[in-house]
């Protein structure tokens, strides 16, 4: 028997469960740039440590080696079960169909969350349940690799993966730190198995370190040292950099959701494409109702877009702070205690619309009744979800409503922060029209306030016409600045025109401004429930408009499309005057209140949009680069071994000792076909025990590893085997080489090769040769 | 054929071979007395083989068994296959050292002291049951065979080569019998047992010898010149380094084992290399191979070995001897040499 394969004693398995369960929660720690807090980390552990160390129970009652991972899966699942089934299990650890569908539900959750949220990702349940799932899938590898098949110098492959996932997604990698204890931890897990080997070797009554200075045999004693172990870990995290530092290209778009498209509904409604489709329907569709106790009809705001780059209109890429709970919303940006607010309770109740973002009015004090994970952005204030969508949906949404008076707006200073400066920007290169327009309408203007009710009044004047007819030219369906001059000109848009107008005029007029995406404040039905009006927002209720900024009152929404929507009470023209009370915002009548344009806005606001089938194509791209990146790391143990197989048959053709080259390639292919000899095995007996075989019934496969053999034996013992053979001798022995391979592989069957090519152990024992000969010359 | 003569008081130095022979003749030659001495001896072909490997590899060869299994047919079959002069001598505890070596006797003609040689004067010498001659007579056959001389008054009678005692020997435990000693047993070469013959084997030689000896229709197949170019050529066998060590490394690992009292001598190691060189010419090859030590390991280091007492009461005696059993593991676990080669 050979020494290594001795059966551990318990101590010795529990050494090395306990190195392989520091290796890999050390390697799960490359992930923490990438996720916020620490609380998935802890997670990650109790997963490794309670798939590792049943897997070292179950090993202490003998079961049989093959059933270990079974059942470790077995208990990874209880875990699972008991940490994310919820009340769907028995016993809180015995999962039930609900769990499993629980789990379905979780992993496309995952899936979501990775797409969309950025780094550092708020560890969200349904991207810790990912993390668990992945972690101790990772355990039972590095187990069967480490305890198993007793190659723990291959649990290094598995563990690359928390290591390089990093250095996919941000250009940084894992941490240097990180990196260097995995190092030491993968050190560890070597010393504590050459330690074990030595143990069970010397067990065998082998005596150690001389057993390898007398000759360089087959099966060299794993006679290690720290250096050997060192020098192996350092090739492996040098392959680890390298291949985390050669593919920067793979950048977060490709891994994750992409937001620096504009694709912020990357896989739901995107804003403008559905603005324009879903007014262009003939039938709306309905997106959500609600219920209104206070008879409160908001807008509901979606999105807000506050970078104007001249061409184009796009929300400012921010990371989801995982702190931003919606349970709790904070008091909007420059709201002063001074101005008037009131709360109002709103149920909604989301019907067809599917988006992560969702529609809240603004300012929300608070959204309760949500289910997944949402979390509100900075500023903005809108909602979006990590980990799904608003599809099935039900939340009550506190608004928070601000009345301020016009006095309070007129008094706004015209000073602001630095903060608010980027809402000011507007690119240097400017049609004039926009200047000029914006210095005659504001010129008697006494302040912001009047400046930006001037504007308003101005494009809602009988000068401008809701169209969507004219003009048609090209691109005229953007919010660049090219199309902001036309609308001057001719006058004539839809919600999408006047709004951006509105918003670079304010902005040309010093009034920080942004716009908002969502929905007006619908229609109501003849229906009630408990005496409160059932209030329908369809699809063609999406709407543009602009919110401009006062100090002291913070974001204010403004109507400046003539027939939609509501124009507040603040900012109707003689609003204020001596005397009068603040006027009641007035829904908009007529003909036009439903906006609908006629014309394709499919390219709206924020210039180039995503076409649906672009978004499918990325994905593609993303999982095939996710896929190929896999698929490439599965390949680097069968291209070490292919390139062994080629400088063995360089050997055979122009190096000294061929035969000895062939035989060693035969010998590697036998043992990574699990029919490998022990190292008291004579080349004689391995072609005996070769030829017995099925597959060698076959009389020139039979003879071509006969005269390998001969070859062998001649050249490692015979009289003149140090000398140099003929081309011709060296091209046969290519040829039975290859006649004996093929015989060997035609015996396996399909699993065997499999391993053979993706996991040869042939490689292990090279390792093992290399390390032990290095030691046996040096002694 | 020219018989080789008495050299009185001589060196010792084998004479030139006959006939130069080629290791593929060796081969064939072999292979022609192994299956002569199969028509006789059915089914042991291990055995036959190793007492050819012995007689070529110019050692002696200890046969131990129960009676009755063919020892002395064996011994004898060889040496009819054999062109050569054999003597048998049984061994009976009052045999005396000069009933094997010889005796010197007054010649009333001459008027003088005349040697009458021994049956040890002989290319093949069959002892029979050695194990029952007093340890003295034992010593005067085992002087013969280390020095491969007679000395009697004063003069040295060089043996006649080659000159190989085949032993018999009964397993020591039998009644009359003076056990060898370890020191003893050291000067064989290999040590084989017959053991039964299969029941096929054993009916079939009921048939054959019903009536007459098989032996006595047995034929000559290598004559004493070819025999003594056989042996030379046996000399020439290449041994590898890596073989060398191979061996050493099978001897060290016996003196080093747990369940061993006394270990192989250098002795051992030698005649295991040179055993080793006599298989490999035997099966035609010029160089020696790890699989012929291994082959030979059993034969010739066991009968060498004393176990521990505690491996002795540890030993389940339905597996086969301790020893060969001991000696098996030993050869499984030493790692086969390679050579230098630069690995890849």
């Amino acid at each position: 028997m050979r020494p290594d394969l001795m059966p551990l004693s318990r101590a010795q398995r529990l050494a090395l469960t306990a190195a392989s369960f520091l290796f890999l929660v050390i390697a799960t720690m490359a992930l923490g740039p990438l996720i916020a807090g620490s609380g998935w980390w802890w997670l990650c552990a109790f997963i490794a440590a309670g798939t590792l160390f049943s897997g070292f129970g179950l090993r202490s009652i003998r079961t049989p080696p093959s059933l270990v991972p079974v059942l470790e899966l077995v208990v990874l699942l209880l875990m699972l079960t008991l940490l994310f089934g919820g009340g769907t299990s028995i016993a809180l650890v015995v999962p039930t169909a609900g769990t499993f569908e629980t789990f379905g539900e979780l992993m496309a959750g995952a899936q979501r969350t990775i797409e969309q949220q950025s780094v550092p990702a708020v560890p969200v349940p349904p991207l810790t349940f990912a993390l668990a799932v992945g972690t101790g899938l990772l355990a039972v590898v590095v187990d069967i690799l480490v305890q198993t098949a007793r190659m723990p110098a291959l649990a290094a492959a598995p563990a690359l993966v928390p290591v390089l996932i990093p250095g996919f997604i941000i250009e940084a990698g894992a941490d240097v730190p990180t990196l260097v204890l995995t190092a030491a931890a993968y050190l560890l897990l070597l010393r504590v198995d050459v330690r074990v080997r030595r143990r069970a070797r010397l067990a065998a009554g082998e005596e150690g370190d001389q057993a390898a200075t007398v000759i360089a045999p087959k099966r060299v004693p794993i006679v290690s040292t720290f250096g050997a172990s060192l020098g192996l870990a350092a090739v492996g995290l040098l392959a680890a950099s390298v291949l985390a530092a050669s593919t920067p290209s793979v950048s977060t778009s490709l891994l994750l959701g992409s937001p620096s498209q504009g694709t912020l509904f990357a896989r739901g409604v995107s804003p403008f494409i559905d603005l324009g489709r879903d007014l262009r329907r003939p039938e709306p569709l309905p997106a959500f109702h609600y219920f209104a106790r206070d008879g409160d009809r908001p807008y509901f705001t979606l999105l807000t877009l506050d970078r104007f780059e001249g061409e184009v209109w796009a929300p400012t890429e921010r990371a989801v702070d995982g702190d931003n709970t919606v349970d709790q919303m904070p008091r909007p940006d420059g709201l002063s205690s001074a101005v008037e607010t009131s709360e109002h309770p709103i149920d909604v109740v989301v019907d067809e619309v599917r988006t992560t973002w969702l529609p809240v009015p603004y300012p929300a004090a608070r959204i309760e009744g949500l289910k997944g994970s949402w979390f509100w952005d900075d500023g903005s204030l809108t909602v979006r979800s990590v980990d799904t969508n608003t599809g099935g949906q039900s939340y009550q949404v506190t608004r928070l409503e601000v009345e301020p008076t016009p006095q309070q707006l007129r008094a706004a200073d015209r000073e602001f922060d630095d903060e608010l400066a980027s809402f000011l920007d507007l690119p240097d290169e400017m049609p004039a029209i926009i200047g000029e327009t914006a210095a005659a309408i504001t010129a008697s203007a006494a302040s912001p306030y009047d400046a930006a009710v001037a504007i308003q009044a101005y494009l809602r004047g009988s000068e401008f016409d809701y169209s969507t007819e004219a003009p048609v030219e090209d691109g005229y369906d953007g919010g660049g600045f090219d199309v902001i001059a036309t609308f001057l000109e001719t006058k004539a848009g839809y919600c999408v025109h006047f709004a951006s107008t509105m918003a670079v005029l304010a902005r040309e007029s010093g009034i920080p401004s942004r716009i908002s995406i969502g929905y007006t404040q619908g229609s109501p039905t003849d229906e009630r429930v408990d005496g409160v009006l059932r209030i329908e927002v369809d699809t063609h209720d999406l709407h543009a408009w602009p919110e401009l900024y006062f100090e002291g009152v913070g974001w204010v929404p403004f109507e400046p499309t003539p027939g939609r929507g509501t124009v507040p009470g603040y900012s109707r023209p003689g609003a204020g005057e001596e005397g009068a009370p603040p006027l009641a915002s007035t829904p908009a009548t007529g003909p036009g209140s439903t906006g609908r344009p006629d014309i394709d806005p499919d390219t709206g606001l924020a210039g180039p949009v995503v076409d649906p089938v672009a978004t499918a194509t990325q994905l593609w791209i993303r999982t095939g680069v996710v896929a190929l990146v896999v698929a490439v790391l599965l390949l680097v143990p069968a291209a070490f071994r292919l390139s062994r197989r080629l400088a063995r048959v360089r050997r055979i053709r122009h190096g000294e000792r061929p035969a000895d080259a062939a035989w060693d390639e035969l010998a590697a292919t036998a043992v990574d076909l699990g029919v490998g000899g022990s190292g008291g095995e004579t080349p004689r007996e391995f072609a005996a025990r070769l030829t017995g075989r099925e597959a060698f019934g076959d009389a020139a496969a039979r003879a071509a590893v006969v005269r390998l053999r001969d070859a062998v034996e001649r050249e490692r013992y015979g009289p003149d085997g140090a000398g140099t053979p003929s081309a011709a001798a060296s091209a046969s022995l290519v040829d039975d080489l290859a006649t004996a391979r093929a015989a060997l592989l035609a015996d396996a069957v399909g699993a065997e090769r499999a391993r053979a090519i993706l996991m040869p152990p042939s490689l292990v024992d090279g390792v093992r040769r290399v390390l032990g000969g290095r030691i046996a010359r040096g002694a | 054929m020219s018989e080789a003569a008495v050299t009185v008081g001589g060196t010792g130095t084998p004479d030139a071979p006959d006939v130069v022979m080629g290791i593929d003749e060796v081969g064939s030659r072999a292979a022609a007395v192994v299956q002569n001495v199969e028509t006789v001896i059915a089914g042991k072909r291990d055995a036959v083989t190793a007492a050819l490997t012995v007689l070529l590899a110019e050692g002696h060869l200890l046969i131990e068994d129960v009676p009755g299994v063919g020892k002395t047919m064996l011994a004898k079959a060889l040496a009819r296959s054999v062109d050569c002069s054999v003597s048998r001598i049984q061994f009976t505890p009052d045999l005396l050292p000069s009933d094997v070596t010889g005796v010197s006797v007054f010649d009333q003609a001459s008027r003088r002291f005349e040697f009458k040689r021994g049956p040890v004067f002989a290319n093949i010498v069959i002892g029979d049951e050695i194990n029952r001659a007093s340890p003295k007579t034992q010593s005067a056959l085992l002087e013969c065979m280390e020095e491969r001389q007679v000395t009697a008054d004063g003069t040295t009678y060089v043996l006649d080569l080659p000159f190989t005692v085949v032993a018999t020997q009964n397993p020591v435990e039998m009644e009359g019998t003076y056990p060898l000693p370890e020191a003893q047993r050291d000067r064989f070469m290999a040590r084989i047992s017959m053991g039964y013959p299969s029941p096929a084997d054993e009916l079939a030689m009921l048939s054959t010898r019903e009536t007459s000896s098989p032996l006595e229709r047995l034929a000559t197949v290598v004559t004493l010149g070819e025999l003594r170019a056989m042996i030379a050529a046996v000399q020439h066998v290449f041994t590898s380094q890596p073989v060398k060590e191979y061996a050493v490394e099978l001897a060290r690992a016996t003196r080093d084992d747990r369940q061993l009292r006394l270990g192989a001598s250098p002795r051992a190691t030698l005649q295991l290399i040179r055993a080793a060189k006599a298989h490999a010419a035997m099966h035609g090859r010029d160089f020696v191979l790890p699989d012929d030590v291994d082959a030979l390991a059993v034969p010739v280091l066991a009968h060498r070995l004393v176990p521990t007492s505690r491996a002795v009461g540890a030993h389940d005696r339905d597996s086969g001897p301790l020893i060969d059993a001991i000696v098996r593991r030993i050869v499984g676990e030493t790692p086969v040499p390679v050579g230098s080669a630069r690995r890849i």
